[in-house]
């Protein structure tokens, strides 16, 4: 681009609106995180459900799977960030919102282990809701809109059904939350990253 | 009675650079190369311009032993890309009619 080119108004306007457009699309996400959580958590709760309906004995608790899970994510967002040589606006409080529904859940299991409550599963549905319904409003995204309703929906249905259904609803929540949105979100990373 | 159109911003490299950084919280100086198409030495001067006027801020510091320079639109940035912006409208506009 010449810096000496003198330009008119429609053309200013017109290189505005492209550098502008170039800039939103500069950033696509990999999808790596939604599916990732969407696999482990959809993983777990099946597990919960075979093992409380058939009474399996796998020798530990299956939710430190998700713990294990952690590192991974970890390094894929250190990776993300050290190759990004931008940083958009809504990025800080995407960050913030995620780092709030982190905390909560660490919380919300912390108040079950010393509480016991009869029907946790719906909290922790409550709460998958909050994160993945806001990110689909933000970043325009629908799949991740309509996860974050239908982890609210059957949040409510699990109070009528039993903790091991509650746990078929955890698993099809964490699938319209994250793996759903996540597959559709790395086959576009994908595709737009071979364009 | 039409605004003069901002001199510092009228001009392709410099209006290509404010609205990419109004775009986005912060980019580095590869970044806006990139997208801009432009040769790093051309950048540098209309990014340094940028600078004196105030509309963006430029830190430059060292990340894995090579040389990293960041840029942010400034406050006062913000304020002349949306003046340039309206007396774009109103030039186009008085255009039209």
């Amino acid at each position: 681009m010449e810096e000496e080119n003198q330009l008119t108004e429609k053309e200013s306007l017109a290189l505005i609106t492209s550098m502008i457009k170039k800039a939103k699309n500069s950033y696509i996400e990999s999808g790596i995180g939604p599916l990732f959580w969407g696999i482990v958590i959809t993983f777990c709760s099946l597990i919960t459900y075979a093992r409380v309906s058939y009474q399996l004995d796998i020798g530990f608790d299956e939710w430190f799977l998700s713990l294990f899970a952690l590192l991974p994510q970890v390094f894929f967002i250190w990776r993300a960030r050290k190759q990004k040589n931008f940083i958009s606006h809504d990025e800080s409080i995407m960050n913030f919102v995620w780092a709030t529904f982190a905390i909560c859940i660490f919380l919300l299991s912390f108040y079950n282990s010393h509480v016991h409550p009869s029907n946790s599963i719906a909290l922790y549905m409550i709460v998958y809701g909050i994160p993945t319904f806001i990110t689909g409003g933000v970043r325009k995204f629908t799949p991740m809109v309509v996860g974050g309703i239908i982890c609210w929906v059957c949040s409510i249905a699990s109070y009528y059904t039993s903790f091991a259904n509650g746990m078929l609803l955890m698993a099809l929540s964490a699938t319209s939350a994250w793996l759903i949105p996540g597959i559709i979100l790395r086959r576009r990373y994908l595709t737009m990253k071979h364009v | 009675m039409f605004k003069e159109l901002d001199p510092i911003l009228h001009s392709q490299l410099r209006l290509a650079v404010m609205s990419l950084l109004i775009a986005v919280k912060e980019a580095e100086f590869t970044y806006i190369r990139e997208k801009t198409n432009a040769t790093a030495g051309n950048l540098s001067v209309q990014v340094q311009k940028l600078k004196e006027a105030g509309y963006i801020n430029v830190v430059k510091q060292f990340k894995d032993n090579y040389p990293l320079t960041t840029c942010k639109i400034t406050p006062k940035g913000v304020e002349a890309f949306e003046a340039y912006v309206k007396a774009l409208q109103q030039y186009l506009q008085a255009g039209e009619s």
